[in-house]
């Protein structure tokens, strides 16, 4: 009993503090352009590689550009785009989940057999795949990480649909005269959507991992755009005398991903969702 | 003509579906089953689990499609009428199903849920939805001011009663009651059998009453058939009939009545 209580008080502790987090750098994204000291890609070879000083707080990269405004803008990137990825994927799946679950018969069976092709496949290779089909550049990166994503989406939509459909208010619903288009929106996604959400935080992180890896391979975002994952593979050549170069973008990264992973696994702890496909 | 007649319908149900092509395992449901409901008569459909009895209503009920035979509603045949056709049935054929918890959507509020048949078909303005909903709500013996609840707020006899106000939103011409009060307690089942019985009076409405419960069955009941194994094994058009009946399965079902008081109790029939 009081086990329980602590670990209830506990996950609301994780629940704040990662919320607090998160919602630092949502802000942070948003005003970039007035917090920042200087201009992120603003070229100025005669401080490069400067130390931290009051004009440039955490010093310069090999280019003389300031790093902390890099970091700031780069939280636009990640975030932004993490945020794109997780809406699409969630329009697409839940268009596809709902409906393979609820139409059943053949579609549902091809269209699940599609999405156990995707996801025998590891992640990143599969991205890697796609990314090197349509060439590099931050789009396409969006674009292979929203084509791979969806299937996690469908397929855990599709389960909870198809265990829905058989209770009786759906049933009923139909029995009321209500068209299949009004039981999927008033019915369905409703109560399907609370728990997706929650699984949707925890692929935001996975998202921006994904993109800050494919960017530091050199395959998403182009310079000179800032973006934690390229400033990390920018900053390797510095890694004997300027080792921070690499350690901030890192850092950022890190304390992103896991709130979001613990905002994610406490939510879904609290609100008993579990992640099946 | 018969409110509701059906003819010979047999149905089976098969393994789950693959897609190797392994032959299927079927199994017959029902077998050659026909009845027949009259305008504001109370049909009892009696049976053991797995008798069939459910799968009957969801044939009645125009959700299941049958292998073999015809489902006649108000003349028409449920499985070939046109879209238009159907749609008007649904009006008139409603159903109250044994779980009320999850015959009602968590999410939304008592007004919603009864008030759900009512976008379908009548073109209310809101007050006046608010109106028949609320008579509605005191109809089945919940008050108004209930409206405004979510399904989480009501014990499971309330619930009930927000079902059976949905089903009688439309004032249909029949209802098919599926194992309506069984799962709920003794006193709360004898007020939903009064209400019921009110409301069949009120509207002459027709049921269909599938129970596992002969003492419910004849106490709505006009007459009563008793399935056993997919099949019909007897008709009583008078449902005092059951009494006398010479049928061993009607014999059994008899015979698990519970006497009155538990002195009277005996063993036998083990």
């Amino acid at each position: 009993m009081i086990a329980s209580i602590r670990t209830a008080s506990q996950g609301r502790w994780a629940i704040t503090i990662s919320s607090v987090v998160l919602l630092t750098f949502f802000l942070i994204s948003i005003l970039a352009p007035w917090i920042a000291p200087h201009d992120p890609v603003h070229v100025n070879l005669a401080v490069k590689l400067a130390p931290p000083s009051w004009e440039y707080p955490l010093g310069t990269d090999h280019f003389g550009r300031c790093t902390l405004s890099r970091l700031l803008y780069g939280a636009r990137v990640s975030l932004g785009f993490a945020f794109l990825i997780f809406a699409a994927s969630l329009g697409i799946g839940l268009l596809i989940g709902t409906l393979a679950g609820y139409i059943g018969g053949w579609i549902d069976l091809l269209l699940m057999r599609f999405c156990d092709g995707v996801m025998a496949f590891p992640n990143l290779v599969l991205v890697l795949g796609i990314v090197g089909l349509l060439g590099p550049g931050l789009w396409q990166v969006v674009v292979a990480l929203m084509m791979v994503q969806w299937v996690y989406y469908a397929r855990m939509i599709r389960g909870m649909v198809v265990s829905m459909k058989e209770q009786n208010f759906i049933t009923a619903a139909r029995m009321s005269g209500s068209s299949t288009g009004k039981i999927i929106r008033r019915h369905l996604i409703p109560n399907v959507l609370p728990p997706i959400i929650v699984m949707g935080t925890l692929e935001m992180g996975w998202a921006i991992m994904d993109i800050s890896a494919l960017s530091f391979l050199g395959l998403g975002i182009q310079p000179p755009t800032p973006e934690w994952g390229a400033m990390i593979h920018e900053g390797k050549a510095f890694i004997r005398s300027q080792p921070e170069l690499m350690i901030y973008p890192g850092l950022f990264i890190l304390f992103v991903v896991i709130s979001f992973n613990i905002l994610g696994e406490s939510l879904s702890e609290r609100l008993g969702v579990k992640r099946r496909y | 003509m018969s409110l509701l007649e059906v003819k010979d319908v047999t149905h089976t149900y098969g393994s789950a579906r693959s897609f190797l092509p392994i032959r299927r395992k079927e199994t017959q449901v029902l077998s050659n089953v026909s009845l027949t409901v009259e305008q504001g008569m109370c049909m009892g459909l009696i049976g053991t689990s797995g008798a069939g009895k459910s799968t009957l209503g969801k044939v009645i009920l125009g959700l299941e499609k049958p292998k073999k035979g015809q489902v006649l509603f108000q003349g028409e045949d449920l499985y070939t009428m046109t879209a238009a056709a159907r749609r008007k049935m649904r009006r008139d054929l409603q159903v109250v199903f044994q779980d009320s918890y999850s015959s009602v959507n968590p999410r939304l509020t008592a007004e919603q849920i009864i008030g759900e048949p009512l976008d379908n078909y009548e073109k209310l303005s809101v007050s006046e939805q608010k109106r028949t909903v609320a008579q509605l709500l005191e109809m089945v013996g919940l008050h108004a001011e209930d409206m405004k609840k979510r399904p989480g707020q009501f014990s499971g006899g309330q619930l009930q009663r927000i079902s059976i106000a949905r089903s009688i939103a439309l004032k249909p011409k029949m209802i098919v009651l599926d194992e309506s009060v069984s799962s709920l307690d003794m006193v709360t089942q004898t007020n939903i059998l009064h209400l019921l019985q009110e409301l069949k009076n009120e509207y002459s409405l027709s049921y269909l009453f599938i129970t596992h419960d002969i003492r419910a069955a004849y106490f709505i009941s006009d007459a009563m058939i008793v399935m056993e194994n997919g099949r019909i094994v007897e008709t009583c058009y008078d449902k005092n009939d059951i009494f006398t009946s010479e049928q061993p399965k009607v014999k059994e079902l008899v015979a698990s009545i519970l006497p009155e008081h538990p002195k009277d109790r005996t063993i036998t029939g083990r």
